[in-house]
């Protein structure tokens, strides 16, 4: 068997895995199927991600799902404004043993799993966000003198609750450039509707099969960073990140005049990395343009930072990166 | 299909997308261009219509007219050199098919070395090459017209109506030149008529009788209103030129060349007859002398002596080198004057002060002037020569046939007796030459003398022409009209019997009464019933009814007494007749008798030179106005 037949089953089987995993979460959710593909293709590029929508929409139910599915280890984290630090990441304890030795113990906080929801991560104080920040970013934990590593897989699902905006702390722009994407739950259509209220008022109950070992999480993992992505692309993916500026070449009026800073190269990354996904999801070898395309608003949304002006007229980030795709000619190179 | 040549099938389909596109987009700027230099060729051909702009004023808007065809130029340039994306061939194709850059990500990963191409690179090259038989470039780039086309074609097609649209301009045609005809009275145009006629029932010369046809034709043209006054002093001065040529020239020579011949013919007592008679240039006498001569020396009885004809033949022989001695002598006059005139610019050049003395110049142009003499004399000797050649080949021949053979010798000199006859007609054609000249110049001097008469004179002219012929009642005597100097009045004061005439019928004979004392007209002008205005420049043409004066009233101791003239079978007396011409007209044979008797006397003074040079027009131009009609 050649390289390239092996690599061609290895998509295969990436695929095979993608639609298992599909199948099993639309079991427990309904509908969603962007928000699924986003936290898969977060999950699947190794990183995290942000979900934002209003109470009820089944965002804990679908992390949940997604860890029932993967079969990994799963801890949810309920922000509230009076969580400490330590109550994420884990304090120092004084152990007493068995002959009565004490010695001073680390436990372990709820980020040490390999998928943690950080519930309305919004509502914490910067002080506890940046704990698990920094464990988001670093994949340890430091608590004195002593790092404590988190074990791969890891994806932390952060959500917040657009609606309760008072006495919360929205996250630093720092931050919130450490989630992969930023997903945005729709509330739900009519006849989702009727199926969750089917699902959940009822004596229906699902529930999911774990169809992907943590090992091949880690396989498919390793096989979106091995997607190539053509130089046309990848230079696409930078000049729609350029255009995000103010400044830049090919931005568009309503950059200029909406928008106080771009996107970070974190965001090309993430265009490129959810491009790959996509390729794999579609069982093609390589990220075309519209992978980029289809992923650039989940990947900047959140990247954006809007003027004055901007927040003012009303301006959402969405718009400025629909305007980007939608003027930007298809390539330059 | 090998993976290789998958990939350049997908190359050349990739291209070929590439050319269409650079092609439509070609396609697209030139569309949109195109209707810059055409709206304003547009505009500028309206604005030329309308405004009716001249080459000139044109100009200067087609040469603007560059700027948008620069534009257009400069535009498609810039699209085709644009620097493209290297895929573009290969993502329009992606994007029409729906392959999702997967082609175009097969051509770049095939670029990729293999040795660092991984598997999924190679995965998606074998991916690409198994589409390359999908794709379709055509449909995958169509070139498409563009809407600005339609632009571009109202544009064209309102261009082309208007170039056919033709604005016409009233341009005022300017007044044909005014052609203002020489006009001359029908009185004169007949004069020049009968003229003509008489001159051709004279001529028998060729050329004299071309130039008369001419003369002719002239008239003929004057009388047709055909030409102007300029035309006609041009024709006139050309008749004159070709008439006159060197007529006087070849008269003075050939007359010179007669005498030198008639001097050397007079030493032989035989060629003496014909000497005198080419003296006294009677041509006719010359030639009828020379053929008795001729006749002489035929007859074998009373033939001349030995002597004699030596004598003969020797005169002969000089008369024949006469004209060329002549020449001769003139060169070499004229080489010891040249030989003198070096001299004397040797020595004024030679001279220290430059060589201006009054001497030497005075010296200097004597000779210059005797040189002259001499060309002038060299130039009549050669024409003399040219006239007498044959003549003088006659003679020469004659000379030396005379010893020989006496017989050829007449025979010869009857030959030199023709060439006497032919220049004898010459001499004949010549001075019909000179009549014609004559008739020009008083033609000439006529059209001059009404050119400052104006229309007034014209119109008095054509009155007086027709009194003249008898066709109008100017009997009458009107004011201001007739010949003669200007009058006033000019009423009829009643009959003057005169007695009787033929079977004692007393003629009656209307008078016209002046009314000074003196029996003088006055002068005037022209005007009918003018007041005296003294001294006309002109000749008058008014009409003195008091032809005679008032009677004298003498105061003494008289008786009256009437006197009639016998009536001898005569006819009318001369008075009578012309008394007669001013109410009938100038008409009848009885006016004509006594118009050739006038004449005469007057032409013969005119000839004797008796009437000053200054009058001569008016005295001719008076017989002519009054000579008989027919």
């Amino acid at each position: 068997m050649t390289e390239a037949e092996q690599a061609r089953e290895e998509v295969a089987e990436f695929q095979k895995r993608i639609g298992a995993l599909r199948e099993e979460i639309g079991r427990v959710i309904v509908g969603n199927r962007e928000v699924v593909d986003g936290v898969l293709s977060c999950m699947l590029g190794s990183s995290h991600a942000l979900l934002e929508g209003v109470p009820g929409l089944g965002k804990t139910m679908l992390v949940r799902t997604l860890a029932g599915v993967l079969g990994l280890e799963f801890s949810r984290i309920q922000f509230t404004p009076d969580l400490m630090p330590a109550d994420i990441i884990g304090t120092v304890v004084l152990d007493e043993g068995a002959g009565g030795a004490r010695s001073l113990e680390f436990r372990r906080g709820p980020v040490f799993a390999n998928i943690v929801l950080a519930d309305e991560v919004n509502r914490a104080t910067p002080k506890t966000q940046s704990a698990l920040l920094e464990a988001m970013q670093e994949h340890r934990v430091t608590v004195g003198r002593s790092t404590h590593t988190i074990g791969e897989p890891y994806f932390v699902l952060a959500t917040q609750n657009p609606l309760e905006m008072e006495g919360t702390y929205p996250l630093p722009e720092a931050q919130l450039d450490r989630f992969f994407f930023k997903l945005s739950v729709p509330f739900p259509s009519r006849d989702e509707l009727h199926a969750i209220i089917d699902r959940t008022t009822t004596t229906q109950h699902a529930e999911v099969k774990r169809v992907v070992t943590r090992e091949q999480v880690l396989q498919m993992q390793a096989l979106v960073r091995r997607v190539p992505v053509a130089r046309h692309v990848q230079d696409y993916a930078i000049r729609v990140l350029l255009a995000t500026h103010p400044t830049g070449e090919e931005a568009p009026d309503l950059v200029k005049r909406f928008v106080r800073t771009g996107a970070s190269p974190r965001g090309a990354q993430a265009m490129l990395l959810g491009a790959k996904v996509r390729a794999l999801f579609d069982g093609r070898f390589a990220a075309s343009i519209d992978d980029v395309k289809a992923t650039a608003l989940a990947a900047l949304r959140h990247r954006v930072l809007l003027s004055f002006e901007g927040e003012a007229e009303g301006i959402a980030p969405d718009r400025v990166i629909e305007e980007i795709i939608k003027k930007l000619p298809g390539s330059k190179e | 299909m090998t993976p290789s040549d998958g990939i350049a099938q997908l190359r050349r389909a990739a291209r070929r997308a590439g050319r269409r596109a650079r092609a439509a987009a070609v396609f697209r700027r030139i569309a949109l261009l195109l209707p810059l230099p055409l709206g304003y060729s547009v505009v500028v051909l309206t604005a030329v219509k309308a405004l009716r702009l001249d080459a000139a004023s044109q100009r200067i808007w087609w040469l603007l007219g560059a700027v948008p065809v620069l534009t257009l130029l400069v535009g498609v340039a810039r699209v085709l050199v644009a620097r493209r994306p290297s895929w573009q061939g290969s993502i329009a194709l992606d994007q029409f098919h729906g392959f999702h850059d997967r082609v175009t990500s097969a051509l770049t990963f095939s670029q990729v070395p293999d040795a660092e191409r991984t598997p999924l690179m190679q995965a998606a090259i074998e991916d690409g090459v198994a589409l390359a038989g999908r794709l379709d470039p055509g449909r995958a780039v169509p070139i498409a017209f563009p809407r600005e086309l339609g632009v571009t074609l109202v544009l064209v097609l309102g261009l082309g109506a208007l170039s056919q649209l033709e604005v016409r301009r009233i341009v005022p045609v300017p007044a044909p030149p005014s052609f203002e005809p020489m006009v001359m009275s029908p009185d004169d145009i007949d004069l020049f008529r009968d003229v003509a006629k008489e001159l051709q029932a004279k001529n028998d010369d060729p050329n004299a009788l071309v130039a008369v046809r001419r003369f002719n034709q002239l008239i003929e043209d004057i009388a047709e209103h055909r030409l102007d006054r300029h035309e006609v002093f041009q024709r006139m001065g050309d008749l004159e030129r070709d008439l006159k040529g060197n007529l006087e020239l070849d008269r003075d020579a050939r007359d010179e060349g007669l005498k030198g011949l008639a001097r050397e013919l007079e030493k032989s007592g035989l060629s003496k007859p014909t000497a005198n008679a080419l003296d006294e240039k009677r041509l006719a006498d010359a030639e009828k002398a020379l053929r008795e001569l001729a006749e002489k020396l035929k007859k074998k009885e009373g033939r001349p002596s030995a002597a004699e004809l030596d004598k003969l033949r020797q005169a002969l022989e000089k008369a024949s080198r006469s004209n060329e001695e002549r020449s001769k002598n003139i060169d070499q006059r004229r080489r010891e004057l040249e030989e003198e005139r070096k001299s004397l610019l040797k020595k004024k050049a030679d001279k220290p002060d430059g060589g201006a003395t009054p001497d030497l110049d005075k010296k200097l142009a004597d000779n210059e002037r005797r040189l002259e003499h001499l060309d002038r004399e060299k130039d009549r000797a050669g024409r003399s020569q040219k006239q007498m050649s044959e003549l003088d080949k006659q003679l020469a021949q004659a000379a030396q046939d005379l010893m020989r053979d006496a017989g050829q010798s007449a025979q010869d000199l009857e030959q030199g007796a023709q060439d006497i006859n032919r220049m004898a007609k010459q001499e004949a054609s010549e001075e019909q030459k000179q009549e014609l000249l004559k008739k020009l110049q008083e033609m000439r001097e006529l059209m001059r003398q009404q050119g400052k008469g104006g229309k007034d004179q014209r119109e008095r002219m054509q009155r007086f022409g027709q009194r003249a012929r008898g066709q109008s009642s100017a009997g009458q005597g009107q004011p201001g009209e007739g010949q003669g100097e200007g009058q006033q009045g000019g009423k009829k004061n009643g009959p003057l019997r005169l007695g009787s005439g033929p079977g004692s019928v007393p003629i009656e004979i209307p008078v016209p009464v002046s009314q000074s004392g003196q029996g003088q007209g006055q002068s005037g002008g022209d005007k009918p019933g003018g007041s005296d205005t003294g001294p006309s420049q002109n000749y008058g043409n008014g009409h003195d009814s008091n032809l005679t004066g008032n009677a004298t009233d003498l105061k003494g101791q008289t008786k009256d007494v009437t006197a009639a003239g016998a009536d001898t079978g005569q006819g009318a007396a001369a008075s009578q007749v012309i008394y007669g011409a001013a109410e009938r007209g100038f008409v009848g044979r009885g006016y004509k008798q006594v118009f050739t008797d006038y004449q005469t006397v007057a032409e013969r003074a005119l000839n004797q030179d008796e009437i000053p040079s200054g009058y001569r027009f008016y005295v001719r131009r008076y017989f002519q106005l009054i000579r008989p009609r027919e």
